[in-house]
């Protein structure tokens, strides 16, 4: 009875040594140089902000005030500002993305098997091109001069000589652009699944297409489409290339405040701050998207 | 009848999608064979952009940098992450709930936290002992951090489409632990691991936030050269370097397909 204890308790050690060896070098690295960093960038936000940007021992709130707005100078908005326009930003840009991915995902699912893998693919490829390039290729597009540019100052959508770009629109074409696959991916796999029963019988029933759609195509594509939505609103509040790019001095969104502050602006308190409040914003998108996983059932997957 | 009209308005759709989508990519392409230093106005087709480019010895500085900065870090994210998607896979029936959220860290992870978390962790390390100072071999940490998870999900995964009683196999026929990895382990695992490898290649070249921020003055890269090019003023040149990458981006991304493919 106990060598057989033993020879167990052997066994086990051994397998606990294996998985040791094998995950440790990586989850060390990744624990020293990520874990670490991170934790040493959160109490930057709690410390107090000396001479030359770099961060003083008393701990205090000051950082969040100022990201609040409070200033040697009393309160001002230009703070409050950059965050409500990374916060609007993301949710414009979220509702462009599904306007455009929905019907994509859909027209997809219904094509021939053999095709639909290759329509993916033409969705994803541009995305494996560099950030700064697409967004290059928009400045390039949409700068004064260019026939795009022209028409909308034809239209009297924008002042002569002005360009799309820079401005807050070319911010948010830059991200509907950057994001599309990530709500196309998730969309269709809810779509690939759909239960085309549901649709003959709401039209069996003569309910009117508008309705067809509400009653029986968007309920079940609803996982997708929140998966998606945690996906793009997410990375799109942090983003950084594209405001800094497209975006000019005026359209600054929260990365671009959080990289100034380790920058130029030299305050490195009130950019972790910002960072902190990043790091917030993608967990709770990581909570709903597990929440979510779990009620609808094969949300998170589809994701991972 | 209703339907086909609907799967008319569907198909438009798509092809105005794919124009949106391509449009950015092209006009870049196109404009780099531009003889006149505008992307408003096409003045005829040269190879001008390119051959100046052939005489910029910062550009092919900075190309060696983001090909040694992809190749280094590839190497070390494969065998890294390798030896995690093998140890997650042995021991999967286990509670490995701390080692998953690790794992998935860098890939929640929003860019520019990342990046600047790492610029103020190695500039603090750099002021208390002198190492880690900002440069190529700061840039592949950082890659490698983030490629690592990468490579573990794509290593796991094969694993668990392989045969469990092959591991039995093995071990019955008193294949000795080093045996088994040099003659079972190995060679099933070379497609995930090529395959891995051209992943955290196109990543690493893909990267430009992480990099930007943890690089140090010498050691800038193709996308941190675009960067600051584009800063100083738009030039035909910068069409011709983007041209460049996105073709070899492309490649590569096929390359890995491929790995990808035949082992299915």
């Amino acid at each position: 009875m106990s060598q057989v204890d033993v020879v167990w308790r052997r066994r086990r050690r051994l397998e606990t040594r294996h998985l040791l060896v094998s995950v440790l070098p990586g989850a060390l690295w990744i624990f020293i140089f990520l874990v670490l960093p991170s934790a040493y960038l959160m109490s930057v936000a709690f410390m107090t902000n000396g001479g030359f940007g770099q961060p003083q021992l008393p701990l205090t709130l000051d950082a969040f005030r100022s990201l609040a707005g409070f200033g040697f100078l009393g309160w001002s908005p230009g703070n409050l500002y950059t965050l409500w326009r990374s916060i609007f930003q993301s949710v414009i840009s979220l509702g462009l993305v599904v306007l455009v991915a929905y019907p994509v995902a859909w027209y997809i699912s219904l094509c021939r098997p053999r095709l639909r893998a290759i329509m993916l693919l033409a969705v994803v490829v541009p995305s494996w091109t560099n950030q700064v390039i697409r967004a290059f290729g928009w400045m390039n597009l949409l700068s004064p001069g260019t026939p795009l540019s022209t028409l909308a100052e034809n239209m009297g959508l924008i002042a002569p000589n002005m360009g799309l770009f820079p401005s807050d629109f070319a911010v948010t074409l830059g991200l509907v652009y950057n994001f599309l696959p990530f709500m196309v991916l998730p969309l269709y796999a809810a779509f690939e699944k759909l239960d085309h029963a549901q649709i003959e019988a709401a039209r069996d029933l003569y309910a009117s297409p508008l309705r067809t759609f509400f009653v029986a195509v968007l309920p079940q594509t609803l996982p997708g489409l929140l998966a998606g939505s945690v996906l793009v609103a997410i990375p799109a509040f942090g983003m950084y290339v594209i405001p800094e790019l497209l975006g000019g001095g005026r359209s600054q969104m929260l990365g671009n405040l959080v990289a100034s502050q380790f920058g130029e602006a030299a305050n490195w308190p009130l950019g972790a701050a910002g960072a902190l409040l990043m790091l917030l914003a993608t967990l709770l998108g990581l909570v709903i998207l597990r929440r979510m996983g779990r009620r609808l059932g094969g949300g998170t997957e589809m994701v991972i | 009848m209703q339907n086909r009209g609907f799967r008319k308005g569907l198909a438009i759709f798509w092809w105005l999608t794919l124009i949106f989508l391509y449009a950015p990519l092209l006009v870049v392409m196109v404009f780099s064979f531009n003889s006149i230093n505008t992307s408003a106005r096409w003045g005829g087709f040269s190879l001008r952009w390119y051959e100046r480019l052939l005489h910029n010895d910062v550009v092919i500085g900075a190309i060696g940098h983001t090909l040694l900065l992809a190749v280094i870090s590839s190497i070390i994210a494969v065998i890294l992450g390798a030896m995690i998607g093998y140890g997650l896979y042995r021991h999967r029936a286990r509670k490995l709930g701390l080692l998953i959220v690790l794992i998935y860290l860098p890939i929640v992870m929003p860019d520019i936290v990342f990046g600047i978390s790492n610029m103020a962790f190695f500039v603090q390390i750099n002021r208390l002992t002198g190492l880690l100072s900002p440069g190529l071999g700061t840039m592949v940490i950082a890659h490698v951090t983030f490629q690592i998870p990468f490579v573990a999900l794509i290593v796991y995964s094969r694993f668990v489409g392989l045969d469990a009683t092959l591991f039995d196999a093995a071990k019955d026929l008193y294949a000795s632990p080093w045996q088994r990895m040099l003659h079972f382990i190995l060679p099933t695992l070379k497609p995930a691991l090529l395959s891995a490898f051209f992943l955290s290649f196109t990543l690493s070249v893909d990267d430009f936030v992480i990099s930007f921020f943890t690089a140090g003055p010498e050691s800038a890269t193709l996308p941190i050269y675009i960067w600051g090019a584009i800063r100083r003023g738009i030039s035909p040149e910068i069409n011709a370097i983007a041209t460049l990458m996105i073709a070899s981006v492309a490649l590569v991304a096929v390359l890995s397909l491929l790995f990808n493919r035949r082992r299915a």
